[in-house]
């Protein structure tokens, strides 16, 4: 299939945009925490997939290589609202009750807020883990980091997690 | 006490299901004896529970149709663009060449035995309100969220003219009718942003579009009077209705 799409079969591209729309808007979403710029993150990593087919390594596994574009292309978008720097765990607090906490849909919200709350990289490993189904040896793939470094930042990630969701009162 | 590194990397390693089956048993070892690990382990696993149950968000519905048409993947052999090409990339003449190339559209299309000189005569003097649609009240609008077709389509009033606005993208090709209720009411003139793509055949009291790709494009029907009236879209691709929805224009008087 990407042999076609080099060579230009609208089709094949139309395949490769029904497999990997989901979880690139997922990403790009669970990066951002906002639907209108995962939906420009995901039309920009689209457009430069395609645009750089003709670099893609087939020795690497295409997803890896969609995967972090999606993921470079939240971080640069972060970079250019000014949204890289973490939210204050207080915001995860905002307009929360501890009853509404407990509520299905408020616990998916709080969840999310407290995703946002941790740093880029961490969160990244996290949506790599979580929310594209990547084990330690893509993820490393991925972000051209050793595995161990995957483990550490993950579990780092998962203790930043788990007090800012202790915070909200959410556990 | 702290939990020694090697133990939180098999806790982890189990809860994301990466660990052997020799470090399964050295792990359970562990937490056979030790409280502090089987705590963590514990919260680890809620936390991690509760992270995949979080539902995967659907993209909108036509963002799929946005990025097909954002690019051309077929490599096209470069060549010099012609007259009309280079009339058309030029966005001060965009509207009004475009809408020049519509009404030639139109005439070369067109087959209503209601199409009078006098209605072109008309629509040549519309061209700004093509240009300019923010003059235009809008009456209704409707979205369109299908596979084959999402976009929206607006009805508009000015003065005696109804203008139905089609902002759409496609991607297979797709047949438009817009039945207007009233007879009275003819089709007036057409006019679009894009050189091709989009053809239209009149008759009484409907207007047939066929349309592939990004598409914006308006329909003019004389209304004379302001009369009420209800146009019923029905989309259709390979013989089959996809989406249907109708926009209601109530009377000026």
């Amino acid at each position: 299939m990407i042999e076609r799409c080099k060579n230009g079969d609208r089709k094949a591209f139309e395949g490769l945009l029904l497999q990997y729309e989901k979880p690139v808007f997922n990403a790009a979403f669970r990066m951002l925490n906002n639907r209108d710029d995962a939906r420009d993150v995901t039309q920009t990593v689209f457009l430069k997939v395609f645009e750089n087919f003709e670099s893609f390594d087939p020795s690497r596994r295409f997803f890896s290589w969609v995967y972090r574009i999606a993921l470079n292309e939240s971080i640069n978008w972060l970079g250019k609202t000014n949204r890289l720097e973490p939210l204050q765990h207080e915001a995860v607090d905002e307009g929360m009750s501890p009853e509404q906490a407990v509520d299905s849909e408020n616990l998916s919200a709080g969840v999310q807020q407290a995703l946002m709350s941790i740093k880029t990289e961490y969160r990244t490993v996290v949506v790599l883990k979580h929310f594209l189904g990547c084990s330690y040896g893509e993820m490393s793939d991925i972000l051209e980091i050793p595995e161990k470094t995957v483990k550490s930042r993950l579990y780092s990630a998962r203790q930043q997690l788990k007090d800012a969701l202790t915070g909200t009162g959410i556990r | 006490m702290a939990i020694d590194q090697k133990y939180t990397d098999l806790i982890n390693a189990d809860i994301d299901g990466e660990i052997g089956s020799s470090e399964k048993a050295e792990l359970e070892a562990y937490l056979a004896e030790s409280a502090e690990g089987r705590a963590l382990h514990q919260e680890l696993s809620s936390l991690c529970s509760r992270l995949d149950a979080l539902e995967a968000v659907e993209p909108p519905p036509h963002l799929r149709h946005v990025i097909m048409n954002t690019f051309t993947p077929a490599p096209v052999a470069a060549k010099r663009p012609g007259f009309l090409q280079t009339l058309f990339a030029t966005p001060a003449l965009g509207y009004a060449a475009t809408f020049a190339a519509g009404v030639l559209l139109t005439l070369s299309l067109v087959n209503s035995g209601q199409i009078s000189i006098r209605a072109f005569d008309d629509v040549t003097g519309l061209v700004g309100s093509v240009a300019n649609p923010v003059g235009a009240d809008t009456v209704g609008a409707i979205s369109v969220d299908e596979t084959a077709i999402a976009g929206t389509v607006s009805l508009r009033s000015v003065g005696s003219i109804l203008i139905l606005d089609f902002d759409l993208v496609a991607l297979e090709p797709v047949e438009i009718e817009a039945d207007y209720t009233d007879k009275t009411i003819w089709f007036n003139g057409f006019a679009q942003l894009e050189s091709s793509g989009t053809t239209i055949s009149a008759e009484s009291g409907r207007v047939r579009l066929r349309m592939e790709g990004k598409r914006r494009y308006a329909v003019y029907l004389q209304n004379e009077g302001g009369r009420a009236t209800t146009v019923k879209l029905r989309f259709t691709t390979d013989g089959k209705v996809v989406h249907e929805a109708s926009l209601d224009y109530a009377s000026a008087r």
